[in-house]
């Protein structure tokens, strides 16, 4: 493997800020109404330079207040994900690990409904809720995989998808029994929607999102270890349970936030981190700000893709990420085994 | 100096995101609706169901309807005309279909009801979501909520909805004319037990409807009532319950229509169900998905479905009903 310069670290996230951003021109383009390139292109650079008084009001509202909004929550969902996807593999030493098949985002999830039924009128009770619940689905998945002390890859894939399968159960449990009105429209959030964000609320996760993956990052050099053993990272100077606290928290942060704002997404933080390290090495301290800017990508792709095929109708973006991602989770299991 | 460009580069994105970003928060408060050209026609200002002030044109021309039964009761005002957009399900009257369609009530698209320059969007708060309230609010479009919980409070939604379309004489004479059906109705079953009825929603797996839901509602007006009696809205019930509590009949709506004597043969051929009086005896009552519709259509549906429970009440030699119903025309 080649060394990590930071040339190296600079020229990779810079060519991948730029397919972000091709992606993001082309998302704003495609859509129910479309727009030519060149009128894109205008209304892009009247908006940049402050003159939004001269572009058409019909295409402003459809451009800049509709899909704008929307694709900015995809890339800081997309980001979060990918990031706590790669955190968790770091921290479980899983290459299979991802907050959806871990069961984090499922307790992210029922912590979102359950600070609905108990304090729907705090504000930020729900993304505290989700917050708690990852931390929670986490530590238990956590002790669930660990067999003689040691984590088990097996036994921890297993405990991912028994507490997955048991919070869903929890939720179809509260679903049913709890006719709150507040609940409805739930099963489509579930599936994963971007369709309404509110811009404080995309304004907090972008704090939120840099706080998190720069928490995250100032632990990089330390994760490389840390995949070599714990043990050896520790003989090696590396404060372990400081690391492994910051990455967990950290990653459940990231999940919590994502999940209540956008309902369980799945697979972007498996195959974001996987593709990254496919084509660019597994070096923590490139693979992280790499898996933000891919998962970015990913998530405005799916999304793109969800609300442009059947239009005016709308698929679930997480039906659009679980339909590519399952399959690719298969290979990589089988070809784990093999 | 290769080294030196990438991390401006960088800075740079980064600099036009975070731009970006902030341009998306302060797009919170609505913008003026467009179109000042129209600033002199006259605003008005209600309060919808869910308590939020609405100000919109004094008679808007432009309507898009989230819900089905929106749909169909600016049609029954004879507003269909201004009706500029409607869901993938609002299929009655069948002028309907040929509105532009903004996709489900659940998540319709946005971008669609915005092409459609609507002054005016109808929403329930039933069928459709708080978050596409609050974003077409965010868009500086008008957004009025109906919350109909009750036969009654159709009625009186009707009537509002008259007066916020503009159109308060039309919403007034349509709102009388239900009354009278009701009122005609209740005359008509007064005094005949209540029939105790099993409402079919769905057949497999079987659920039914709670008390406090609009089809419940429907089904004490057509001199019934619902044997279930739990606090969710649409439960799944056992059939050892429907046994228990041996209903007098059974209600199919909507969906089953299509087809109710293979739904109804079926039912006699399966094991349990067989068993159930009401089965035995052919006491099955079909009516048309209107009675889940609070729209001035349910009355239709639960004049139907009176007539089908209590046919006695009926029964020729026809007296001129209480109320003659013009409406009849909507068939």
């Amino acid at each position: 493997m080649r060394p990590l310069t930071p040339r190296r670290l600079l020229l990779t996230c810079a060519m991948l800020a730029g397919i972000l951003l091709l992606v993001v021109f082309f998302s704003l383009k495609f859509g129910t109404r479309s727009i030519s390139i060149y009128d894109l292109g205008a209304l892009l650079f009247r908006t940049v330079t402050g003159h939004t008084d001269q572009v058409s009001s019909d295409f402003r509202l459809i451009i800049l207040d509709i899909r704008w909004p929307r694709i900015v929550l995809a890339m800081i969902v997309g980001a979060s994900l990918s990031v706590a996807g790669a955190s968790f593999q770091a921290l479980l030493r899983n290459p299979l690990a991802d907050p959806y098949v871990l069961g984090v985002s499922s307790g992210a999830a029922l912590g979102s409904i359950l600070s609905l039924i108990w304090a729907a009128q705090l504000p930020g009770a729900t993304p505290f809720g989700a917050f708690a619940g990852a931390i929670a689905a986490t530590a238990a998945v956590y002790f669930l995989g660990r067999r003689g002390g040691e984590l088990d890859s097996y036994a921890l894939l297993l405990g991912g998808i028994i507490t997955a399968s048991f919070l869903s159960a929890l939720i179809m449990f509260l679903m049913t029994t709890i006719s709150g009105r507040e609940l409805r429209g739930m099963a489509f959030w579930l599936m994963g929607d971007l369709s309404t964000p509110s811009p404080v609320a995309t304004g907090w996760l972008f704090l939120v999102l840099v706080l998190g993956v720069g928490a995250i990052y100032t632990t990089a050099a330390d994760l490389n270890l840390l995949l070599g053993g714990e043990q050896e990272a520790m003989h090696l100077g590396v404060d372990v349970v400081r690391v492994k606290l910051v990455v967990y928290l950290g990653a459940s942060v990231l999940t919590g936030l994502a999940v209540s704002v956008s309902g369980a997404i799945g697979y972007v933080g498996l195959l974001v981190p996987h593709l990254v390290r496919l084509l660019f090495g597994s070096d923590y301290r490139l693979l992280i700000p790499a898996t933000a800017l891919g998962g970015a990508i990913a998530v405005v792709l799916a999304d793109t893709l969800a609300r442009t095929l059947v239009s005016p109708t709308q698929l679930p973006v997480g039906a659009m990420t679980a339909l590519v991602g399952a399959p690719v989770f298969i290979y990589l299991l089988r070809r784990g085994m093999a | 100096m290769k080294r030196s460009r990438n991390p401006l580069k960088l800075a740079a994105v980064w600099i036009l995101f975070g731009a970006l970003v902030v341009r998306a928060q302060a797009a919170a408060p609505a913008p003026p609706p467009e179109a000042p050209a129209k600033a002199a026609e006259s605003i008005v200002e209600f309060h919808d169901d869910l308590g939020r002030r609405v100000r919109l044109p004094a008679v808007p021309q432009r309507i898009v309807s989230l819900a089905p039964n929106l749909t169909e009761t600016v049609f029954a005002l004879d507003l269909g005309a201004r009706l500029a957009g409607v869901t993938d399900f609002c299929d009655y009257p069948p002028e309907a279909r040929t509105r532009a369609r903004v996709g489900g009530p659940i998540n319709p698209n946005l971008e669609e009801i915005v092409s459609l320059h609507p002054d005016l969007v109808l929403a329930t708060r039933v069928l459709n979501r708080a978050e596409t309230v609050e974003a077409l609010d965010r868009l500086g479009i008008p957004v009025y909520t109906t919350d109909p919980r009750t036969v009654e409070d159709v009625v009186a939604s009707v009537r509002r909805l008259g007066e916020v379309l503009g159109a308060k004489a039309r919403g007034d004479a349509l709102a009388t004319q239900m009354q009278q059906r009701l009122a005609g109705l209740a005359l008509r079953l007064r005094g005949l037990p209540l029939r105790r009825v099993f409402f079919v929603v769905w057949l497999d797996p079987l659920i039914s409807t709670g008390p406090h839901t609009f089809i419940a509602d429907a089904i004490r007006h057509a001199g019934a009532e619902s044997v279930v009696n739990v606090a969710q809205d649409w439960p799944q019930i056992n059939l050892e319950e429907v046994l228990r509590q041996n209903p007098d009949y059974l209600v199919f709506a909507g969906e089953h229509q299509d087809d109710p004597q293979a739904t109804i043969d079926s039912l006699k051929k399966r094991p349990g169900w067989s068993s159930l009086e009401a089965v035995r005896l052919g006491h099955f009552a079909v009516v048309s998905d209107a009675l889940d519709r609070p729209a001035p259509r349910m009355l239709d549906a639960i004049e139907d479905l009176a007539r089908q429970l209590h046919p006695e009440a009926f029964a020729p030699p026809a007296a001129p009903p209480a109320a003659p119903s013009p409406h009849r025309g909507l068939d």
